[in-house]
C-alpha cells in the first residue's frame, strides 16, 4: 500500500506536536518581553526597555523560524494562542529575574526536544535545533550578567539608573 | 473527490466503521455510522487529532444536556458528525487502529533500512 502519511509529511507526529509547542513558547517569551518593555518604560528605565523590546523582536524571530522549519518538513505550523502574559513586576530586579527564568525555561525545553529527537531517531530536526541550543548559551549568560549588575554596582542612590544605563552593553563573546 | 470503489484499499476495520485508502487520489475514506467520506490526507490527521482530544471522562462525569452529543464539523467536508458518547469511543478505537496501520509501513521500511546487513531471518 502507498505511504500516503510519508509521502505528505517528513515530521514524525510527535516532533510535530513538540514543535509546535515550541513555537508557542517562543510567542510566549516575546510577548512577556515586550511586557517588560512597556513596564521599564512606564518606570523610566529607557535602555532597559529598548533591550527588551529588542528582545521581544528577537523571540518572534525564534518563533518564525521554527515555524517555517515545521512547514517545509511537511508538517502544520500552528499559529499559537498566548495567554497569561504577566504586565505588571514587583520590582526593576525581579523583571531580570523572571527574564532569566523564562530563557532557563526555555533551555529546558530545546533539551527535552533533543531527547525526543535521538528517540525516534529524527537527526534532521535535532540539526535544526543545534542553532537554537547555542543561541540559549548567549541568552543565560547575558541575563545573568545583567543579574551581577543589581550586586555590584548596587541599587542605592543613582544605582538603578546606573545600571540601566549599562544594559546595552552586556554582551556575550564565545571566543 | 471520487474513487472507484475498486482503488479501496482498507488501513483498519472494527466493528463501527473503516478507514480506507485511495492511493490514486491520495486521500483517506472514514465509513463510520453508514457513511463514507473522503478527507484530503491533512484534513484527515487534523479530524483524527480532534477525535483524540475529545475528553471522555469530562462527557461522562458532566450532567447537563450538551455532554450527551459531540458535534464535529470538519472543513472542506459534507459530512458532520453527531456524536453520542459510544460513537466517541467507537470512532476513538477505529482512529488509534488506523493511526498505527498507516505509520506501520514507514516504521518498517526504516527498520529495513537501517539494517541492511543483517537481513530479516523467519523461522
Ligand atoms: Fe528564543
Ligand atoms: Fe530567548
Amino acid at each position: 500500500m502507498k505511504d500516503l502519511l510519508r509521502l505528505k509529511t517528513s515530521l514524525n507526529e510527535e516532533i510535530e506536536k513538540i514543535l509546535n509547542d515550541q513555537v508557542k513558547v517562543e510567542a510566549h517569551s516575546s510577548a512577556i518581553y515586550l511586557a517588560m518593555s512597556s513596564w521599564c518604560d512606564d518606570q523610566g528605565f529607557d535602555f532597559s526597555a529598548g533591550y527588551f523590546a529588542k528582545q521581544a523582536e528577537e523571540e518572534r524571530g525564534h518563533m518564525l523560524k521554527l515555524f517555517n522549519y515545521i512547514n517545509d518538513r511537511g508538517g502544520k505550523a500552528i499559529s499559537p494562542e498566548i495567554i497569561n502574559v504577566p504586565n505588571d513586576f514587583e520590582s526593576f530586579r525581579s523583571v531580570f529575574e523572571t527574564a532569566l527564568e523564562q530563557e532557563m525555561h526555555v533551555t529546558a525545553q530545546f533539551n527535552n526536544i533533543a531527547e525526543k529527537c535521538f528517540k525516534v531517531k529524527d537527526f534532521v530536526t535535532f540539526q535544526f535545533i543545534q542553532w537554537f541550543l547555542a543561541e540559549q548559551i548567549e541568552e543565560e549568560y547575558v541575563a545573568r550578567r545583567i543579574l551581577e549588575m543589581f550586586d555590584v554596582i548596587g541599587e542605592e542612590g543613582t544605582g538603578r539608573w546606573e545600571i540601566d544605563k549599562h544594559i546595552p552593553k552586556v554582551t556575550y563573546n564565545a571566543e | 473527490m471520487l474513487c472507484g470503489f475498486a482503488s479501496l484499499e482498507e488501513v483498519f476495520r472494527t466493528e463501527f466503521g473503516a478507514v480506507l485508502q485511495c492511493s490514486n487520489k491520495n486521500c483517506y475514506w472514514l465509513e463510520f455510522a453508514g457513511d463514507c467520506t473522503p478527507f484530503k490526507v491533512t484534513d484527515f490527521l487534523h479530524l483524527r487529532r480532534k477525535i483524540e482530544e475529545i475528553n471522555l471522562s469530562e462527557l461522562l462525569f458532566d450532567p447537563s444536556p450538551r455532554a450527551d452529543f459531540t458535534i464535529i464539523m470538519p472543513f472542506r467536508s459534507q459530512r458532520c458528525f453527531v456524536l453520542s458518547v459510544s460513537d466517541v469511543l467507537n470512532l476513538k478505537e477505529l482512529m488509534q487502529g488506523a493511526k498505527f496501520m498507516m505509520e506501520l509501513p514507514g516504521i518498517i521500511k526504516d527498520c529495513l533500512k537501517a539494517a541492511p546487513t543483517s537481513p530479516l531471518i523467519i523461522g
